[in-house]
């Protein structure tokens, strides 16, 4: 093996570890925030836990875009993979909390009929 | 031999487990204090605490699925700690399964809503039902009230249309006052009712008993010929045959009385035969009802 061989593959290994073999988890990033708009459209801002949760979410989708820029990429992998449990929580919580308001709606309703007729 | 003392010793450290909480803090205490032993990261704890509030809530029933899933990325977290200890992967795993847990009771609780919002949903159609019944019910009953209330008054009318063509009818005061003159009821001082008086009497029965009363009061004059108490006598007991007669064709005798008032409230002259006449009559007082 000669000289030129060695660097060759000095070089190569170099490149290789610079890089870390690790790919951008540019799926993960879009699957995140499309959990974050899809619990947005389901109204998570109107309620305060379910915010909490997108806040989560998105500060845990920066956090990933920096991670990514710093070729962190499976530090960046992992934390989108919390933002979006984060997201999917605060949809879940936004549709019990409209559940939850339509239900006792509802139960005014026939408690103000009740009395109506009871008149 | 030895099968057995392994099995005793598997006893003795289930044993251990079951002590509770405080021994095994003691116990994981002593194995850090040995080194090395890890102790499960606070994400870890946090899973475990949310998914036993998960299962005791509604999820258990209203979420199974959800519930169960939370259980196996739970299962995945404690996995990993087992094997690798609180590493990063660990400490990710349990904030998943944390929000799993978190997800699987907020999925029973909006399931648990739905079902109380669709109860009342049933309960609102059915007390609308209700509601349009007892409406069409004090409708019908009101429709049946104004038509006895108008039966009432067509056979009232016509009760006093036919009294109308055999007696004078007024009203006054003290009632409805039906005037019979005394030369058609009864002849010349006797007390007996004339045949042609029956059939008057029978129609003011049929006239009483239509249109209902509260009470009647028969009352007997005469003109001034004659000894007042003479009049009085004869007045009182044409008075009386005249009430017994209205019994005996369905009047009840409990609402009807009798006077004799004599040459008392004289409605004409007594100085003229035509007025003598007029003040030989019977008087009916109907009290109406209420």
């Amino acid at each position: 093996m000669n000289v030129r061989t060695w660097v060759y593959w000095c070089i190569s290994g170099t490149m290789l570890l610079a890089c870390g073999g690790y790919p951008p988890p540019h799926d993960a990033l879009s699957a995140a925030q499309a959990e974050v708009k899809g619990a947005e459209v389901g109204g998570a801002n109107e309620n305060p836990k379910a915010a909490l949760h997108v806040k989560l979410a998105k500060d845990q989708i920066q956090k990933a875009q920096q991670q990514m820029s710093e070729n962190d990429n499976e530090e960046a992998e992992r934390t989108l993979i919390r933002a979006q449990a984060d997201a999917d929580l605060a949809l879940a919580l936004a549709k019990e909390a409209k559940s939850q308001n339509d239900a006792s709606e509802a139960s005014e309703q026939v408690g103000k009929l009740r009395k109506e007729m009871s008149k | 031999m030895m099968r057995r003392s392994t099995r005793f010793s598997s006893v003795r450290v289930s044993g251990l487990y079951a002590a509770g909480p405080l021994l095994l803090a003691s116990l994981s205490a002593l194995l850090m204090a040995c080194g090395g032993a890890a102790v499960p990261p606070q994400e870890l704890n946090d899973a475990h605490a949310a998914y036993n509030e998960a299962a005791k809530g509604p999820a258990a029933d209203l979420a199974p699925a959800q519930l169960d899933t939370a259980k196996g990325a739970l299962a995945t977290a404690d996995d990993s700690f087992q094997k690798d200890g609180p590493t990063e992967k660990t400490k990710d795993l349990a904030y998943i399964a944390q929000r799993r847990a978190e997800i699987a009771a907020a999925e029973g609780g909006r399931e648990k809503a739905d079902r109380k919002r669709a109860a009342a949903d049933k309960d609102f159609k059915n007390a609308q039902i209700q509601g349009l019944e007892n409406y069409q019910k004090t409708k019908e009953a009101l429709a049946s009230e104004k038509a006895a209330r108008v039966e009432a008054e067509r056979k009232a009318a016509a009760a006093m249309v036919s009294l109308n063509e055999i007696a004078k009818v007024k009203e006054e005061s003290r009632g409805v006052v039906i005037t019979l003159s005394g030369s058609v009821l009864f002849a010349t001082g006797k007390s007996d009712l004339l045949r042609i008086a029956q059939d008057k009497l029978n129609q003011v029965a049929t006239a009483l008993n239509d249109q209902g009363f509260k009470s009647i009061e028969v009352l007997g004059y005469t003109d001034s010929v004659g000894s007042a108490a003479d009049n009085d006598a004869l007045s009182l007991r044409r008075a009386q045959a005249v009430r017994d007669y209205l019994v005996t064709r369905g009047v009840p005798s409990e609402k009807a009385t009798a006077k004799g008032l004599g040459s008392s409230n004289p409605v004409a002259s007594n100085n003229t035969a035509d007025g003598r006449a007029e003040n030989r009559r019977v008087e009916i007082v109907v009290s109406p009802l209420k």
